[in-house]
């Protein structure tokens, strides 16, 4: 193994650091204050920021819309007024030395903002200038959204965004995709960018026990994020190269601001609550809701559960709490910081279950020179997150619990001895574990000799450490002797990014934007597998405590990527943009035959609304974008080689087996996306309509294809060999309704509409996952469910199977996300509802559930079919085929996982929050403002999907394709956050 | 202040200086590539690796040929399981048997390949020469055995006995080989080996003459151990640890305290008698695999006796079967039988005998399938035969369109 060698970044960085004595700008003494009220109510805008242009003096507006700013040097000062949501305004006074200026500003509401920036591959961009959709999650749409991490925070926040929960485990990770898919083989998440500096954007390995991963997205606290721009498509994202096909998610968290310490409080209690798990009509829930007395499952045999909570049920309340404590300030041009610490605990709403997070957070910035400023952000946190066997697992909970008298957990001690007795209360005695460790810290450079010229240099260091266990302990009734699952886990993330732009004025019509960049990332896993068996007695055991110990895999792999870009953007009036670039990327995960890789992109932007021509009766600004570019997926490390694995035979001995064939061919899959469309502004700004079309084609796909096993090789085989196409839709508009200083009314819907289809695959037809019945196949979308299907369903007769018939996609391909917003003096009432459409579920549950007669929904047609075998077939002539064939009871008949495939629609109501301003004669101890919050997080789901969750899918399973098999369904929450700023 | 241009020039130069000054190369120990293999020093790891396969494959079909075969019923929830029960082998369901015993054949055949190239003139004098023949040997009769068709190396369907071909060629050289080199074990396993696809080719003769050859207490196994999951015997681990096959509701469920076919019952801990990973099918268990480590016989003298006993049998030599089939069951401690009166008696008995002396040892579907075509035997009337080509294989392998 190599050592690393991280010198040549650190050294520069130390070099850099170094030759910049600090310097800090000559203290001048005059005074600037003034109010920020928005234009129309009058109302005061709490938060927003003014600032001293071309210094680093500033000021943040209090909760009666003053500011003050001291120490400004005599002479033309201009100061800008800027609040996310509204027009910027700038002023300018005239400052003498030792005196005391007012500037008042009134800004107006503009949700398109085209005279704000955009943080970009390149550095920060003119929006009005940029050619592709944009969204960002701001400040205050946080706030509401009761979200306590940055998954929860991208649920329905903008159109193109999809994220499936997965699971109700505390600490599981979601799945999060920006406009669908448009990678087979190399994952879809996008890249992830934490204040400027690239952090991993994957996921801890799955939980043997849970089955669930843990997302190290979620490590950053909700609390502690400003606001995140999203990113989609790969016209957007082509300066950011290789791996950001699945776009780019650029976080940024709270900063200091000049001015005295700031100190910010909250605290959160609450409760974690599950409504009715499974189909309605189960009254049961599945033996969750219900697990008290004697029970039987549908052929009749009884039960009762000796271990069963008192309460009657196995669910409870779930306790939440959090505390988040900060403090922001600075020296007016000189150094300004954010600190804060957060801790979260939560119980989940079964036994063991719940999640404890600390964090803490600190970002500085100086300004060690008149024209360079640097920012080091630092973040450090650690999750526990228990929770309990679940999914594909013998030992699980909703497996055991839903079978009923077919739990595997039987035993003796039941009132009843005549039934069946069960213990499920056993299986939580396991213990299913993930903690992690993540670290974070980044340094940006900004470097301006001249206005017109910006330097940047990044160098970020994102280290993730988890320990995923899963220990069955001794005296257990199913694994009397114990066992221990144990994955120690480590990635880290070492970056340097650096990008230079230089922009010039030709002439009275014409500007230029000339950039050009460098990035290297380092990526490292190290990961061990480590299982032991048979303990010698009970406990607290250890990996060394079973008598069998086995290392069943390790990883340790480095992976290099290191690209460079240039970018020329022509500007003509400041109305029409055009924008050429292209970005050349090497991977040392690449086969040898393939060299760099070039991703070129253009764009262009035009506003036409600031045309002389354009009427503006109505519609106020209009901005007309188009972009086509392209990016890329690399494939892994060695994907290119043929390898054979070290394994142990003939009792120990050690030996060889096949590993993977090669493909010394092997290169990055490209995207190549054209996106139309255009931003506008309505009716005194209050219409914001978002609108583009985007159309994705992926060529080269990297697609595993099997090889013939006969040729030795039992797994597939990355080639670049398919296509795949994705195109699609998103709407996003808001409207304010009402506005004036007491009451406010707005609304806003988001809609996305995805179509994605398989191109030429060689004529395969790629098994993503046999169990799953999960394919890609040309035509199908982009994966499918795939297999039997009953062709007569509704028809009162025995089904008509055939086989080979299309089932669905996976995925949602129509996303509907309404909000409403409702404010009536110091309340707010906000609500966030999300609707998923056209994707579906393989109900895994009801497939095995109704073969062991305990789906509640088979009963009675079980029960007719068992009157069918013994002679009266009248109760079947109101049975309808699928109902016969998801049934059955008779083995002669096939049983199909297909036959399960549902549509996977639904409606949740992902936030409802009330949000009370405290008046500030109410406010106490030094505080100068607050506001108490009442939330709830998933109050309400409707779905005819009748599995558990139609967002539930088993991790360990597969995480491109998705089956719900025994997965424990997300719960809701209902929280009480007081927030108190001093 | 800092010099301007110092700065300047700094910054510029980093992109390329973290772009051309740090080491790009990646690494990822553990996989070795192929070309490592190509010295002698690996070649006992390449041939226990051999043997790996070959075991993983045997492991992991015997559970699935004993249901396909009646050895054993479901009492489980897998699918596929449930359909091999019912007779129904489906090309989808198959996808990891027939990878499985493809890869012990290919590991097998490529690996001798590799051995005689880099080993050259003292290939034939090579220790473990002989054991990876007898591997390539094993490997291709658990093919012949099970599958319905040929396919070697990516190639076009061929018929099943091609598989016999090869294996009595490569028993042969097994044999000469371990003889030379006075390995009497492999010698022996190869002779039993031979024997049986002799058998399979009809050359009855031949295949008593190498069963006689090979010791009455002989016996030749799988490897399978406790010391990593992919060593592991699967079969006892569907029947002992997750009760996914029963005894019960096969013939065997009325066959008791015979030492070759052995299975008990257990009870929860309420009292009642267990079942099956289903929920409800009585729960039988065999104990002839008790451990995730137990082994798997390929070659046992007693099988070949019972080899022997049907050379006699189509012979017409009634008596002569009896008394291997007499010697077989001494070897269990079982009591003599008498002669049948007839043939069909004779056959019967000679099935019953050669279905418990290859109780779940993968053996069961193929002397099924040929006594079926023989019209001696139609348990698998109405049922799937063997084991088809594999969808992976059909969807991958240009030469099958």
């Amino acid at each position: 193994m190599k050592q690393p060698k991280w010198s040549c970044a650190l050294l520069l960085a130390v070099l850099l650091a170094l030759s910049s004595p600090v310097s800090l700008p000559a203290q001048g003494t005059g005074t600037v204050s003034g109010t920020v009220m928005e234009r129309g109510t009058n109302a005061p805008l709490e938060g927003a920021r003014v600032t001293i242009v071309g210094t680093r003096l500033g000021a943040i507006v209090d909760a009666r819309g003053k500011y003050s700013i001291r120490g400004i040097a005599p002479g033309a000062t201009q100061l800008r007024a800027q609040f996310i949501g509204y027009e910027s305004q700038d002023q300018t006074v005239q400052m003498t030395n030792g005196g005391s200026m007012q500037a008042n500003f009134v800004l107006a509401r503009a949700p398109l903002q085209l005279s704000g920036v955009i943080v970009t591959a390149t550095g920060e961009e003119s929006r009005r200038s940029v050619g592709t959709a944009m969204a960002s999650i701001d400040t205050a749409q946080i706030a509401r959204s009761a979200a306590t991490n940055t998954q929860q925070l991208l649920a329905g926040s903008a159109p193109g965004v999809s994220v499936l929960a997965n699971s109700g485990q505390p600490g599981a990770g979601a799945t999060v995709r920006l406009r669908g898919v448009n990678s087979v083989s190399q994952g879809n998440s996008p890249l992830i960018y934490v204040d400027g500096v690239r952090v991993f954007n994957g996921r801890t390995p799955t939980n043997v026990g849970g089955r669930q991963f843990v997302s190290p997205l979620n490590d950053i606290a909700a609390e502690d994020i400003d606001h995140i721009e999203v990113i989609r498509g790969p016209a957007a994202t082509t300066l950011y190269g290789t791996e950001a096909s699945g776009g780019v998610l650029q976080i940024f968290t709270k900063h200091g601001r000049d001015g005295a310490p700031v100190w910010s409080f909250s605290t959160t209690t609450g409760f974690n609550n599950m409504g009715h798990v499974g189909p309605k009509s189960d009254t049961t829930g599945l033996f969750f809701n219900k697990c008290g007395g004697t029970l039987q499952i549908g052929d009749g045999t009884k039960f009762q559960d000796a271990t069963c909570p008192s309460s009657g049920s196995w669910l409870r309340n779930g306790p939440i709490q959090r505390l988040s404590l900060g403090v922001r300030g600075g020296t007016q041009g000189t150094i300004n910081y954010d600190v804060s610490g957060n801790m979260d605990s939560e119980d989940g709403v079964l036994r063991r279950s719940g999640a404890n997070r600390k964090g803490l957070r600190a970002n500085i910035g100086f300004k060690p020179t008149k024209n360079l400023t640097v920012d080091v952000n630092q973040s450090i946190s650690r999750n526990e997150s228990n929770g309990f066997p679940d999914g594909n697992s013998s030992n699980g909970a909703t497996l055991n619990i839903s079978r009923g008298s077919g739990s595997n957990f039987k035993g003796s001690g039941c009132a009843d001895t005549t039934v069946v007795c069960v213990l499920n209360d056993s299986l939580f005695s396991s213990e299913v574990s993930n903690t992690t460790n993540h670290f974070i810290t980044g340094m940006t450079l900004n470097y301006q000799p001249i206005e017109a010229w910006t330097n940047r240099l990044s160098l970020g260091f994102d280290y993730n450490q988890a320990d995923i266990r899963y220990l069955t302990p001794f005296g257990h009734i199913r694994v009397p002797l114990g066992q221990i699952f144990e994955t120690l886990w480590n990635r880290q993330f070492l970056s340097a990014d650096f990008a230079s732009t230089y922009r010039k004025q030709v002439k009275s019509n014409w500007s230029t934007s000339t950039a050009i960049g460098a990035q290297v990332f380092d990526s490292r896993l190290y990961s061990t597998d480590l299982q032991s068996d048979q303990f010698a007695g009970p406990g607290d055991p250890t990996l060394i405590s079973g008598s069998l110990r086995q290392i069943t895999d390790v990883s340790d792999q480095r992976v290099v990527n290191a690209g460079f870009f240039g970018q020329e953007m022509v500007g003509w009036r400041d109305i029409f943009f055009v924008t050429v670039g292209a970005r050349v990327d090497g991977n040392s995960a690449f086969g040898q035959s393939f060299g760099l890789q070039t991703y070129p992109k253009v764009s262009a932007s035009y506003v036409i609304s600031d045309e002389s021509f354009f009427p503006h009766r109505f519609v106020e600004s209009l901005k007309l974008r188009g972009a086509v570019g392209d990016a890329g997926k690399a494939p892994g490390a060695f994907d290119a080689v043929r390898t054979w694995s070290p394994v142990a035979a003939e009792a120990g001995k050690p030996a060889f087996t096949t590993n993977q064939v090669g493909n010394a061919a092997l290169g990055p899959e490209r995207t190549r996306e054209v996106e139309l469309g255009f931003d506008a502004t309505a009716l005194d700004n209050r219409i914001n309509l978002q609108y583009s079309h985007f159309d994705q084609h992926t060529y080269k796909a990297l697609i595993p294809v099997q090889q013939a096993p006969s040729l030795g090789f039992a797994g597939s085989q990355l080639i670049n060999a398919g296509e795949l196409l994705s195109s699609g839709h998103e709407i996003q508009l808001s409207a304010d309704l009402v506005r004036s200083r007491r009451f406010e009314l707005s609304g806003r819907v988001g809609f996305t509409a995805l179509h994605t289809e398989a191109g030429s695959l060689g004529g395969q037809t790629l098994t993503i996952f046999a169990l799953g019945r999960t394919v890609v196949k040309q035509g199908l979308p982009v994966p499918s469910y795939y297999g039997l299907q009953v062709q007569n369903p509704d028809a009162f007769a025995n089904p008509v199977v055939l086989d080979n018939q299309p089932l669905g996609s996976t995925f949602a391909t129509r996303i509907w996300t309404p909000g409403l917003s409702v404010k009536l003096k110091r309340l707010t009432l906000d609500a966030q509802g999300e609707w998923q459409l056209g994707g579906h579920n393989l109900n895994a549950i009801g497939y095995q559930n109704a073969n062991l007669a305990a789906w509640q929904p088979c009963y009675d047609i079980q029960a007719k079919m068992r009157t069918a075998a013994a002679g009266d077939s009248s109760g079947l002539a109101t049975v309808n085929a699928l109902d016969r064939a998801r049934c059955t009871i008779n083995t002669k008949i096939a049983r199909d996982y297909a036959f399960w495939v549902e549509s996977a629609d639904f409606f949740k109501l992902r936030s409802l929050s009330l949000t009370a301003d405290i008046p500030p004669r109410l406010l106490r101890f030094g505080a100068r403002n607050g506001s108490i919050v009442f939330a709830g997080r998933n109050l309400y789901t409707n779905t005819k999907y009748t599995g558990t969750d139609p967002e539930s899918a088993d991790q360990r399973d597969d995480t491109f394709a998705r089956r719900d098999y025994y997965v424990f369904p997300t719960s809701r929450s209902f929280t009480a956050t007081l927030r108190l700023g001093f | 202040m800092m010099n301007t241009k110092h700065l300047t020039g700094c910054l510029l130069g980093a992109g390329l200086a973290l772009a051309a000054g740090c080491d790009l190369k990646v690494t990822n120990p553990g996989p070795l590539q192929d070309e490592q293999l190509n010295t002698v020093s690996a070649f006992p790891a390449l041939v226990n690796g051999m043997s790996g396969d070959l075991s993983v494959a045997v492991g992991n079909y015997i559970d699935r040929g004993a249901l396909a075969s009646g050895e054993l019923a479901e009492a489980g929830n897998f699918a596929a399981e449930q359909q091999f029960a019912i007779g129904v082998i489906r090309p989808e369901d198959v996808n990891p048997d027939w990878a499985n015993m493809q890869q012990a054949r290919w590991s097998a055949e490529d690996g001798l390949r590799r051995m005689a190239r880099v080993l050259g003139t003292s290939f034939d004098t090579y220790v473990d020469t002989p054991r990876a023949y007898l591997y390539a040997g094993f490997a291709n009769r658990l093919l012949g055995e099970n599958v319905c068709t040929a396919v070697i190396d990516g190639g076009p369907a061929q018929s099943d006995t091609v598989y016999f071909v090869r294996a009595e060629s490569v028993f042969t050289r097994a044999y000469n080989i371990a003889k030379a080199l006075n390995n009497t074990t492999v010698a022996n396993a190869a002779l039993g080996g031979r024997a049986s696809v002799l058998a399979w080719q009809g050359k009855w003769a031949a295949a008593a003459a190498d069963a006689a050859l090979v010791p009455n207490t002989f016996v030749f196994n799988a490897i399978f151990s406790t010391n990593t999951a992919r060593e592991n015997n699967d079969l006892a681990n569907q029947t002992i640890s997750r009760r996914e096959t029963t005894v019960f509701g096969t013939v065997y469920a009325s066959v008791f305290k015979d030492p070759r076919t052995p299975w008990d019952t257990i009870k929860t801990s309420s009292g009642a008698l267990q079942t099956g990973q289903d929920g409800k099918t009585r729960f039988f268990r065999q104990t002839k695999y008790t451990s995730l480590g137990s082994l798997v016989p390929l070659v046992k003298g007693a099988e070949m006796l019972l080899l022997r006993a049907e050379e006699r049998l189509r012979a017409g030599d009634i008596a002569g079967m009896t008394t291997f089939i007499n010697t077989e069951r001494g070897l269990y401690t079982l009591a003599t039988v008498t002669a049948p009166a007839t043939t069909a008696a004779a056959w019967t008995l000679l099935q019953s005998e050669r279905g418990s002396v290859t109780w779940l040892e993968g053996r069961r579907l193929w002397d099924l399938r040929r006594w079926n075509a023989e019209g001696t035997n139609t348990f698998l009337a109405g049922r799937s035969k063997c084991i088809p080509v594999s969808t992976n294989e059909l969807a991958a392998n240009p030469n099958l369109h």
